[in-house]
């Protein structure tokens, strides 16, 4: 019984990370019907970012720990909105009136663009950040080690969400943003300014993205140029299980995901734990098509 | 005008063309110089570079100068495989590397058709020498030969069971299946085997599983960017369980992923790096590249590199010739005992280096990699 919390706990670390950058994905994916392939490289911007300004400002230092990184976090996240709200600028508005396929390659292409300029701009090598920014405290209850740090990541992980359904469900942009997500032509002509709409998807999606990069930069310490492309993918799969364009979906699709690679590992074989995982995401389409909550995609978001 | 202009121009090219065709041999280097272990690839040329500059100053090799033609494979099969066709186009006589047996593999027969030799540096894979192929050498020592030192240091540590983990690559897979059969048969019981995909972030899944079985030891036959990233989540978990790396684990990069306080105690197999040895030209090559770089070569792979230029250029020297079957014939026959920086260098009939070179290394509490006795 300890083998099996021990691994959900794995499992819920690993899900709730999927889970803020499937935020991302399922954001975009519910406004404009387009999977931006480029939230992935978005994620791995925050993580390198996130040591770029640890080592300019040596923020950790001047103000503490806690604090610190709460400053690099707002700054990450602001500066990787800067990034969305470019990508949108650049590459997807000028194809909003062209075929869906046009906006699928621009965002492919912009995730190659991105994947190599992190990797011209910092080189090809591993970067890692310091190991003594965060505590190391493990607890142990009854048998299960849980470092401090993974609840610390799920906490922050559900608070993430929960902001965010609040800001989509009961706010007034949040409701611009539902309008538009329902039918843009509409929304415009009951007065949305449909751009800032978008401009504004634009910027959250990717700030939480960039904050996901930054977390898994300070936990796992070791961050790569291709670092997005895993958990882009990962976190593709979980906005889908959940039913893209679903908030609280993706962060269910997110922990789901993380779980089943947690278990299948342990009980079934870590070899075949990716299998295993797009298995699942193959039976729960085959049940559900349109995910687990993804019932009337549009007006759910 | 125009047309003066236009046969000037070409006649400067053609003499061009001519004037580098005759002076200079040369010799082509692909390795990893972007992706996951581009500082191998990035070790590998800043050796070449010193001791083919070395070798011009001296004159170069039967009056001629060396030309060194780098190309990146990016650790990737399909990536190595263009490379190797652009490389064969060059007219390079030799060509040193790569790091890593699937991408080494994927080039060996294009640069045999091309009828050009090739020297694998870091590429341990039994099967790579084992095709017949004529012109294929390399100065990374075989697998098995691994193996046999992995197997000797676990029975000798006394441990009872063991866990096996590898990363499904070519040479890990080889490595821990073939330490897995001769543990197996000094009485060691192997209590868990099985892979982890490359280029995640979170391994605690497989060592909580790991730590269900409760083995003595882990032997873990992948590369270090893994290696470390276990390391560190092991001590996160409170798993105190040693770790016994491969040779691909032989980089500095390891202390900085893991830590000094989580690698301390991890110790590995590996052919040793030039710092540790104490023969002349291990001394004088540690100096030149100290000197030039400002730090000790990190990887015995870049410096595996050096000694496969060496070789090279020792047979095109003895040769007086640069025909790859004449160098080939002369590399499998009459090299012998070549003074290289990682110890001496003959070649087999397959191709394969002669003699046994791995030593155990053990990370001390400051991180630093102690050759073992």
């Amino acid at each position: 019984m300890e083998f099996f919390f021990q691994q959900v706990t794995n499992g819920l670390a690993v899900g709730s990370i999927y889970a803020i950058v499937a935020l991302g994905y399922t954001m975009v994916y519910g406004v404009l019907r387009l999977i931006n392939f480029a939230h992935g490289d978005l994620f791995t911007i925050g993580a390198y970012l996130g040591l770029t300004l640890l080592a300019a400002t040596t923020i950790t230092d001047k103000v503490g720990g806690v604090l610190g990184l709460l400053i690099l976090c707002i700054m990450v996240m602001g500066l990787v909105a800067l990034a969305g709200t470019l990508l949108e600028r650049m590459a997807y508005r000028p194809l909003r009136e062209s075929p869906r396929l046009s906006a699928v390659v621009s965002a492919l292409g912009a995730s190659i663009f991105f994947q190599n300029a992190v990797m011209l701009i910092y080189g090809t090598q591993f970067r890692v950040y310091p190991h003594d920014i965060l505590p190391r405290t493990v607890i142990s209850i009854a048998g299960v080690d849980i470092p401090v740090m993974r609840l610390i990541i799920l906490a922050i992980s559900l608070c993430m969400m929960a902001a965010l359904y609040f800001f989509i469900q009961k706010t007034k942009i949040g409701t611009a943003i539902r309008a538009t997500a329902i039918d843009q032509g509409a929304a415009k002509l009951m007065g949305i300014n449909v751009d800032r709409v978008i401009a504004i998807v634009f910027m959250t999606g990717p700030a939480l993205g960039g904050a996901a990069g930054l977390m898994v930069g300070l936990y796992y310490g070791q961050i790569s140029f291709t670092m997005g492309w895993v958990y882009g993918l990962k976190a593709f799969t979980a906005a889908i299980i959940g039913g893209i364009g679903n908030i609280p979906g993706a962060m269910i699709g997110g922990l789901i995901l993380g779980l089943v690679e947690a278990l299948g590992s342990a009980y079934i074989s870590i070899a075949w734990k990716d299998a295993i995982a797009f298995g699942v995401l193959i039976l729960i389409l085959v049940f559900r098509p349109t995910g687990l909550m993804g019932e009337r995609v549009a007006e759910k978001l | 005008m125009k047309k003066t202009a236009i046969a000037l121009f070409s006649a400067f090219f053609l003499m061009a063309g001519v004037a580098s065709a005759a002076d200079t041999v040369k010799i082509g280097v692909m390795g990893p110089m972007t992706g996951q272990w581009a500082s191998e690839g990035q070790g590998m040329k800043d050796v070449i570079s010193i001791m083919a500059d070395d070798l011009n100053a001296a004159g170069g090799v039967a009056g001629k100068k060396i030309e060194v033609v780098v190309e990146d494979d990016a650790g990737d099969p399909r990536t190595a495989s263009l490379a190797a066709q652009k490389l064969s186009t060059k007219g390079v006589v030799a060509v040193i590397g790569t790091y890593g047996s699937s991408i080494t593999e994927a080039t060996q027969n294009i640069y045999d058709e091309a009828g050009i030799i090739q020297i694998g540096t870091g590429s341990t894979a039994n099967n790579l020498t084992e095709k017949g192929l004529k012109l294929f050498f390399r100065t990374a020592p075989r697998n098995d030969e691994q193996s046999n030192v992995a197997a000797k240091a676990i029975t000798a540590a006394g441990y009872k069971n063991i866990a096996i983990l590898h990363d499904n690559t070519s040479f890990a897979k080889t490595l821990a299946d073939e330490s897995k059969a001769i543990i197996e048969k000094a009485g060691v019981k192997v209590v868990f085997f099985d892979a982890l995909t490359p280029g995640e972030r979170d391994y605690s899944a497989i060592l909580t599983k790991i730590k269900s079985v409760n083995p003595d030891a882990i032997f873990y036959t992948g590369y270090y960017p893994e290696a470390g990233l276990l390391l560190r989540q092991k001590m996160e978990m409170n798993l105190k369980v040693p770790v016994i790396g491969s040779d691909a684990t032989n980089n500095p990069d390891l202390i900085k992923i893991a830590g000094a306080p989580a690698a301390e105690g991890f110790s590995f197999v590996s052919a040793p790096v030039p710092q540790d040895l104490a023969t002349p030209e291990a001394k004088d090559f540690t100096a030149k590249f100290s000197k030039k770089y400002g730090k000790a070569p990190a990887s015995i792979y870049a410096v595996l590199a050096g000694d496969a230029f060496k070789a090279i250029c020792e047979a095109i020297k003895a040769t007086n010739s640069t025909d790859p079957k004449k160098l080939a014939d002369f590399m499998h026959t009459q090299l012998k005992n070549l003074k290289g920086i990682s110890g001496d260098i003959s070649f087999d009939a397959k191709g394969d280096r002669v003699g046994s070179v791995y030593k155990v290394y053990k990370v001390d509490a400051k991180g630093a990699f102690v050759m073992q006795p």
